[in-house]
C-alpha cells in the first residue's frame, strides 16, 4: 500500500502544453481556490465546536445548533478538497503490483485506474446532483429543531464531486493525450 | 447464484480492483456499484449518495478531520524535538535513558497528535541522530523510533479507535479509556527491552575498549545540572497540559468527543503560535493544507468502506460470512486466532480504516456470541494493527523512518523492529491473560455493562 500523504506532491499536468494544459491550469486554479474555503471551513468547524463547549457549559445556552453546522462545514470541506487532492495523486492505492509489470502493461493499468475512477466519481456525481435537485424540489431539511436545509451538504457534495470527476477526466484524457517522460510514462 | 457464491465474488472482485492500484476510495465504490447494479434492485442506485452521505455526516467520524489538524500543528512545529530533549535531560542517569526518553517522548507525542508516522516523523527526526551519535546500533535506534510511533494508534485519540466505535457500535469514550492501561503497558515493556539492549550494547562497546582502546560514543557521559533542565519544560509543558486538558475536558462530561476534537485543534494552533511563533497565514496554511489532504483521503476511504459495507449486509453475505465462522465451532481462543491472522493478512495490503469497516460486520458477530468483550477485542485488535505498521511488507512507520534517516539499510531497520513485534504479541498476551487491563478502567469510569 502506498501509505501515507507526502506533503510535497504536485500536482501534475499544470506544465503540459496545449489545450490540455489550459485547462489543467484552469481547474487547478479552481481547486486552490476552493481549497483556500475548505481551509476556512475547516478551522470555523474548529470554533464552532470549542465555542459550543463553553456556551452550553458556563453560558448555559443550548447548543442545538453547531453539530449540523460543524457537519455541514467538515462534509463540505472534505468533498470540496477531494479534486484538489486528485490532482496531487493524493487518494491513495495499492502500488504494489504497478513496480513488477512492463511499462507498456503499467500504462493500460494506469488507464484502467484512473478510467475505473472517473466511472464510478461521474456516477457518483450524476446520483449527488439528483439527490441535491430533490432536496431543493422538495425542501428535504435535516430532522433536528433546528432544520436546516439539505440542499447546503448536498449542493456542497455535488460540486465538490464534480470538480473531482473533472480532475479524472483530464488526467484520463492526459494518459493518451499528454506529454510523456523520458522513461516513456505519461506523466 | 448462492449468498456464499456472491460473497466470493464480491471479495475476489474487491482485491482484484485493489491490486490494479486503483485508489481505494474508488475502488470500493466501484464494485460496490457494481454489485448493487448487479445484485440489488435498480431503486438502490438511487440511493448510493445518501447512503455515503448519512454515513459520513455522523459527527463523531467528523471529529477525525480535527484530531489530524490538532496532529499536524504540534508535528510541524519543533514540539517534537523539544519533548525528546527535554524528557532526555530528565532520564540521562536511567540505563538507556536516551533510549526511554525517546520511547515516553514518542508515548506522549503520540497521545498528543494521535498519528504513529507524525510521530515517528517528529521524535525520530531529533532522536534517531541523537541515538546514534552516542553509539546505539542504527537498528537498534530505528526499532525504538518505529515501535514508539505505533503508540499513536493505540493512545488516545486515535483514528483507529474512532472508527471501531463507530462499526462496533460502541462508547468512544470507553474505548479511549481502555486503550490507556494497554497503552502504558506497551510502554513499559518498550522500556524494559530497551533498557536490556543498551545494556548489552554498552557492555559490548566497554569489552572492545578494554580489549583494543577503541573508544565508543556508548562510553562518554553526558550530564546535565538541575538549571539546564528546568530551562527545558517552559515550552514542553503547555503540551503537556494540553494533552491532560483535552482529557479532562473528554472525561470531566465538559465535552463530547467532538467537541474535544474542535477545542484540542484549536488549543494546539494557539500553542504552536504563541510557543513557537507559528500565527502568520504563510505558517499556518501548510498545516491546514497537509490536514485537508490527508482527512479528505482518509475520510473518502471512509464513507465507500460504509457503503461496501452496507452493500455486503444488504446481500447478507456479512451475515452469512458470520454465521458460517459461528458454524466452524472453533474454541473460542482458536476463533481469536484465526481472527487476528486475518487481520495481520489483510494489514499486508490495507490501511487499518478498511480493515475496520469492511470486516466489522462479519468478525464481531461471531466475536461476541464466542463470549468476548468488543471493547476489549477493538484494544487487541488495534495492538495487531499497530503491528502492521512496523512488520514487512508494509510497515509504515518502516517508511517514515527511511524518510527519516535513509541511511540505514532497509535489513537493519527490519531487524530493529523485530524485537518490538514480539513485545507486541507479549502484550496481547498478557491482555487475554488479564482482560482487565483493557476494560477495567472504562468499567470504573462509566461503571461495567450490565
Amino acid at each position: 500500500m502506498s501509505g501515507g500523504l507526502p506533503s510535497d506532491l504536485q500536482p501534475e499536468l499544470v506544465n503540459a502544453p496545449g489545450l490540455l494544459g489550459a485547462l489543467a491550469r484552469a481547474l487547478s486554479g479552481v481547486h486552490a481556490m476552493v481549497m483556500r474555503l475548505s481551509m476556512l471551513a475547516l478551522i470555523a468547524a474548529c470554533i464552532v465546536l470549542a465555542t459550543s463547549v463553553f456556551l452550553r457549559y458556563f453560558l448555559k445556552v443550548p447548543t442545538d445548533w453547531q453539530d449540523e453546522v460543524s457537519v455541514f462545514l467538515l462534509v463540505g470541506a472534505t468533498f470540496m478538497s477531494a479534486g484538489f487532492v486528485q490532482e496531487r495523486r493524493g487518494h491513495i492505492g495499492i502500488e504494489a503490483v504497478a513496480s513488477l509489470l512492463p511499462p507498456s502493461i503499467n500504462k493500460l493499468r494506469e488507464y484502467f485506474c484512473d478510467l475505473g475512477s472517473f466511472a464510478f466519481c461521474l456516477f457518483f456525481t450524476w446520483k449527488s446532483w439528483t439527490l441535491c435537485y430533490e432536496a431543493w424540489n422538495e425542501g428535504q431539511t435535516t430532522s433536528s429543531s433546528w432544520a436546516p436545509s439539505l440542499v447546503i451538504p448536498y449542493g456542497l457534495m455535488s460540486v465538490g464531486m464534480t470538480l473531482l470527476t473533472l480532475q479524472l477526466l483530464i488526467q484520463c484524457v492526459a494518459i493518451f493525450f499528454g506529454p510523456q517522460t523520458q522513461s516513456g510514462e505519461t506523466k | 447464484m448462492t449468498i456464499g457464491e456472491i460473497g466470493i465474488l464480491y471479495g475476489a472482485g474487491t482485491l482484484a480492483l485493489m491490486f490494479t492500484g486503483m485508489p481505494i476510495a474508488f475502488a470500493l465504490g466501484l464494485i460496490a456499484v457494481v454489485f448493487m447494479f448487479g445484485f440489488m434492485p435498480p431503486s438502490s442506485l438511487d440511493t448510493v449518495t445518501q447512503n455515503v452521505y448519512e454515513e459520513m455526516a455522523s459527527i463523531t467520524l467528523l471529529s477525525i478531520p480535527l484530531f489530524i489538524l490538532k496532529g499536524a500543528a504540534i508535528g510541524r512545529s519543533r514540539a517534537g524535538a523539544d519533548l525528546y530533549s527535554a524528557i532526555h535531560a530528565w532520564l540521562n542517569k536511567v540505563p538507556g535513558g536516551l533510549g526511554i526518553a525517546n520511547v515516553f517522548a514518542c508515548a506522549l507525542f503520540a497521545a498528543m497528535a494521535g498519528s504513529s508516522p507524525a510521530t515517528c516523523s517528529a521524535i525520530g527526526a531529533a532522536g534517531i541522530p541523537e541515538m546514534r551519535a552516542r553509539g546505539y546500533s542504527p537498528g537498534f535506534a530505528a526499532g525504538i523510533i518505529a515501535a514508539g510511533g505505533t503508540l499513536g494508534i493505540l493512545l488516545p485519540p486515535s483514528i483507529t479507535m474512532i472508527l471501531y466505535s463507530v462499526a462496533a457500535q460502541i462508547s468512544l469514550g470507553k474505548l479511549f479509556l481502555a486503550g490507556i492501561i494497554p497503552g502504558v503497558l506497551l510502554v513499559v515493556l518498550f522500556c524494559i527491552y530497551t533498557a536490556w539492549k543498551f545494556t548489552r550494547e554498552y557492555a559490548a562497546a566497554k569489552q572492545a575498549f578494554d580489549a583494543t582502546g577503541k573508544a565508543s560514543a556508548y562510553l562518554d557521559t553526558q550530564t546535565y545540572t538541575f538549571a539546564q533542565k528546568t530551562s527545558m519544560l517552559p515550552r514542553v509543558v503547555p503540551f503537556v497540559t494540553l494533552l491532560l486538558g483535552v482529557m479532562v475536558a473528554l472525561y470531566g462530561g465538559f465535552a463530547t468527543p467532538s467537541e474535544t476534537a474542535g477545542l484540542g485543534a484549536i488549543l494546539a494552533l494557539g500553542l504552536v503560535a504563541v510557543v513557537y511563533g507559528l500565527w502568520r497565514p504563510k505558517d499556518l496554511a501548510p498545516i491546514i493544507e497537509v490536514t485537508l489532504k490527508e482527512s479528505t483521503m482518509l475520510m473518502f476511504i471512509i464513507g465507500m468502506s460504509l457503503l461496501y459495507s452496507y452493500v455486503m449486509s444488504y446481500l447478507q453475505i456479512s451475515q452469512s460470512a458470520a454465521q458460517w465462522i459461528v458454524a466452524l465451532q472453533l474454541s473460542k481462543w482458536m476463533l481469536l486466532v484465526t481472527i487476528l491472522l486475518l487481520v495481520v493478512v489483510l494489514g499486508f495490503f490495507l490501511p487499518p480504516v478498511s480493515i475496520i469497516l469492511m470486516t466489522a460486520p462479519i468478525l464481531l458477530p461471531p466475536l461476541k456470541a464466542a463470549g468476548f468483550d468488543l471493547i476489549w477485542f477493538g484494544i487487541v485488535m488495534t495492538i495487531v494493527m499497530e503491528m502492521g505498521l512496523i512488520h514487512p511488507p508494509v510497515g509504515l512507520n518502516i517508511f517514515v523512518i527511511r524518510n527519516v534517516a535513509p541511511d540505514i539499510p532497509l535489513g537493519k531497520v527490519i531487524y530493529g523492529v523485530l524485537p518490538f513485534v514480539g513485545l507486541m504479541m507479549i502484550a496481547i498476551l498478557i491482555l487475554c491473560l488479564f482482560p482487565q487491563l483493557a476494560t477495567g478502567l472504562p468499567d470504573l469510569v462509566f461503571g461495567a455493562a450490565v
